[in-house]
């Protein structure tokens, strides 16, 4: 199988290993899957119940059913998404270049010459903080990919991390004209 | 009203426009341009020492007033028929006086200088701007001169750096030889050869120490790089895609006719018509009817092909680009003349496109992008900002090349093709499509000649993608990236590797069970050039091996703005 995540990758010899994220980020997105969860119970679920049960009282077993399977769907998500973005997630760093490797169905492998770095946000939402987490966000110059995320990094290491690609895209590149 | 200074829409930017100054013509362009040596030393000396400063040209608040009057010209009209006229001189008052006093204030607030490798500009009353630009993030210093600016011999400047907003300063408007020196200035002091850090330490420093170095250079003689033929024009003209926009406005025309015109008239008329029509029908049977239809849609052809020429001559007219030293001028228009003038190695992508039309008569049109072409607003080709040269003939496209990019690889590219899966993956969902409609029309009719038919178009779909698999396709140069794709309408974008900014590797679901992925490369500025490089159906390790090598490579050379 040639994909990203596998064959390929491991092909070319020098390049160093990937880093994974911090475990404690599957946590995280489980309560961020909660969250979501809990605000689509309060919008749609009860509002569509009440209304739907008034509006045609023979259909309410239907309506309970669908809400059923939504719910079971959500919680099959709850237990299998997390770790599985968890593993689809992935960087690494070497003297000239970072790559970041995400996506289950659709996999995305950006890479970025650190010289391009044009500033390094540390971004700490207060869920992140709660869980000693932060997310690396780096700005290029470009258009379409100007701005590339690296999320649940262990808050020191993010800055630990920023701190290095700052220092290397100020030393910049050879300047070979 | 002065507290927002720095809003540019009210002034006379949409009907303005560039000239030259007295003539039209080709040869009379001159003026825009920096006058070639001796007389321009004495400026570039000021603009090393680092002290041009100014004040827009009294002119500006004459033309302040042609845009309020334009601008209330219209409500005026509307407001006078429909309203009280008390009530509507009232609203008109209040609408011409904000932005006659916006206007008043700004020419008489306004200030700019060239110091310290910035150029500063400054208005307002209560509320004081300064703005400060260092020269070496300008990207494009664009001249426009509308007829009126050519008859009073002023200029409108527009002055565009990396990431702004549209222009960052716009000086309108300013009179000819002082924008001559003020585009001087600037690009004398952003030398081609510093790098950022270097330029921004300069910069920090105040010091303008390697702008006289720099100043010697850009004092080059002009060199020509391309002049477009009238033949040229007219051909592209002719072979433009405007037929389609002309015939849709002659029936919105049509449209709007049949609101407003008083019944009677419009019938009248119709009448007159039809029955001259009738009475040929009569008199020569059916086969003059098929006459007159034709006859009215070649007239209609004829007329939207008109219209594009016209349009394709009055906007590039005496289009002339050169290269003095480092920068690159255009200069072009028949009636309103635009200059613009930008470093060279400002440019991050560069798209050769052959729309079919234009392909069959052999000619193509180049496109480039700089870092601050992103923010551009839309309307752009109504000013040709978008092309960096509207029509040349194909085969003189890569001879032309090296005046864009000195460092271009002198090999010709060394196309590699992608997988050969493109073929199957591009002719599929069409294929299912007829397979699945034929067999619904099977299960319906049971009539297989009725089922055959969607079938027949499948062989055109293969065919199609087996002609675009054939030009799809990417190189790889010492410094350069060049992809292609299009087998009827082609584009192919060549990128310098050190402007790449970020690659982007993909694969759908889809791609995996074919194992090929998608390549897309990130630059400075994608609008002119519609999206940038992208190539997909690239064996997957091919993709990846490609994205490493342009990385790595990218990493090693820092970028300029």
């Amino acid at each position: 199988m040639t994909t990203i995540s596998t064959t390929a990758l491991r092909e070319t010899p020098p390049e160093p290993e990937w880093v994974a994220l911090d475990p404690r980020v599957v946590p995280l997105w489980r309560v961020s899957h909660l969250i979501a969860s809990g605000v689509l119970f309060l919008f749609a679920v009860v509002p569509g119940t009440i209304v739907g049960t008034f509006v045609f009282p023979p259909a309410w077993p239907w309506i309970i059913g669908f809400w059923l399977a939504l719910a079971a769907l959500r919680i099959w998500l709850f237990f299998w998404h997390p770790p599985r973005v968890y593993r689809a997630w992935g960087y690494r760093i070497d003297d000239r270049v970072l790559e970041i490797r995400h996506g289950i169905l659709f996999r995305v492998l950006q890479l970025l010459p650190l010289s391009r770095v044009q500033h390094v946000d540390v971004q700490r939402g207060p869920l992140e903080r709660r869980y000693g987490l932060a997310s690396l966000i780096l700005h290029t110059a470009g258009t379409h990919a100007a701005i590339l995320t690296i999320p649940g990094l262990d808050a020191a290491e993010a800055v630990r991390l920023r701190d290095r690609l700052i220092a290397v895209a100020e030393s910049g590149g050879d300047d070979a004209v | 009203m002065p507290s927002e200074p720095l809003h540019e829409e009210g002034l006379p930017e949409s009907g303005s426009s560039a000239e030259t100054t007295r003539n039209p013509w080709a040869e009379d362009v001159a003026p825009l341009m920096p006058q070639p040596t001796t007389a321009a030393s004495p400026t570039a000396a000021t603009a090393a020492a680092g002290v041009l400063e100014g004040r827009l040209h009294p002119y500006t608040l004459l033309f302040a007033l042609i845009q309020v009057v334009r601008s209330v010209l219209l409500p005026a009209i509307v407001l006078l028929f429909v309203g009280n006229p008390r009530v509507a001189f009232g609203y008109l008052i209040l609408f011409a006086a904000l932005p006659a006093i916006f206007s008043l204030v700004r020419y008489f607030t306004f200030r700019y200088r060239i110091a310290g490798g910035e150029l500063v500009t400054e208005q307002g009353i209560f509320q004081r701007t300064e703005r400060h630009i260092p020269l070496t993030r300008v990207q494009d210093v664009r001249l426009e001169q509308g007829v009126l600016h050519r008859l009073f011999q002023v200029v409108d400047v527009h002055i565009e750096t990396a990431g702004g907003q549209g222009a960052e300063a716009s000086l309108s408007v300013l009179a000819q030889a002082e924008a001559d020196r003020l585009r001087q200035a600037v690009f004398a002091a952003s030398p081609a050869l510093i790098t950022a850090g270097e330029a921004a330490k300069n910069v920090g420093a105040g010091d303008a120490g390697p702008s006289a170095s720099a100043g010697a250079a850009r004092h080059e003689r002009e060199v020509p790089v391309r002049e477009i033929r009238l033949r040229d024009l007219v051909l592209a003209g002719l072979a433009s895609n405007h037929l389609a926009s002309s015939l849709a406005l002659v029936f919105g025309a049509w449209a709007f006719v049949h609101e407003f015109l008083p019944r009677g008239f419009y019938q009248r008329h119709f009448r007159t018509v039809f029955r001259t029509a009738v009475r040929w029908w009569e008199q020569g049977g059916e086969n003059s009817a098929w006459v007159l239809g034709v006859a009215l849609l070649v007239l209609l052809v004829l007329v939207g092909m008109l219209m594009s020429v016209a349009g394709n001559v009055m906007l590039f007219y005496g289009f002339r680009l050169s290269l003095r030293g480092e920068d690159l001028h255009r200069v072009y228009g028949l009636f309103t003349r635009r200059a613009s003038s930008l470093p060279r190695r400002r440019i991050q992508v560069i798209k050769i496109e052959e729309s079919l039309p234009r392909r069959l008569v052999g000619l193509a049109t180049l496109r480039a992008d700089t870092a601050g072409s992103a923010a551009a607003t839309a309307g752009q080709e109504r000013t040709g900002r978008d092309v960096l040269l509207p029509v040349v003939p194909r085969a003189e496209v890569e001879p032309l090349l090296p005046a864009f990019f000195p460092d271009l690889d002198p090999e010709p590219p060394d196309w590699r093709r992608v997988s050969p899966r493109a073929i199957r993956r591009g002719a599929g969902p069409g294929t299912l499509l007829c397979l699945l409609l034929a067999g619904g029309l099977f299960y319906l009719r049971r009539d297989p000649a009725t089922a055959l038919a969607p079938l027949l178009p499948i062989p055109l779909f293969w065919l199609a993608s087996a002609l675009a698999y054939r030009r799809l396709g990417y190189a790889l140069g010492l410094s350069y990236l060049w992809t292609r794709r299009g087998a009827l309408s082609r584009a192919t974008h060549v990128v310098p590797i050190r402007n790449i900014q970020a690659i982007l590797v993909r694969q759908t679901p889809f791609d995996r069970t074919h194992r090929v992925a998608s390549l897309r490369v990130d630059t400075a500025g994608q609008t002119y050039t519609g999206g940038g490089p992208q190539i997909g159906n690239v064996p997957a390790e091919d993709a990846l091996a490609l994205a490493r090598t342009l990385a790595r490579q990218a990493a090693h050379v820092r970028y300029r703005w």
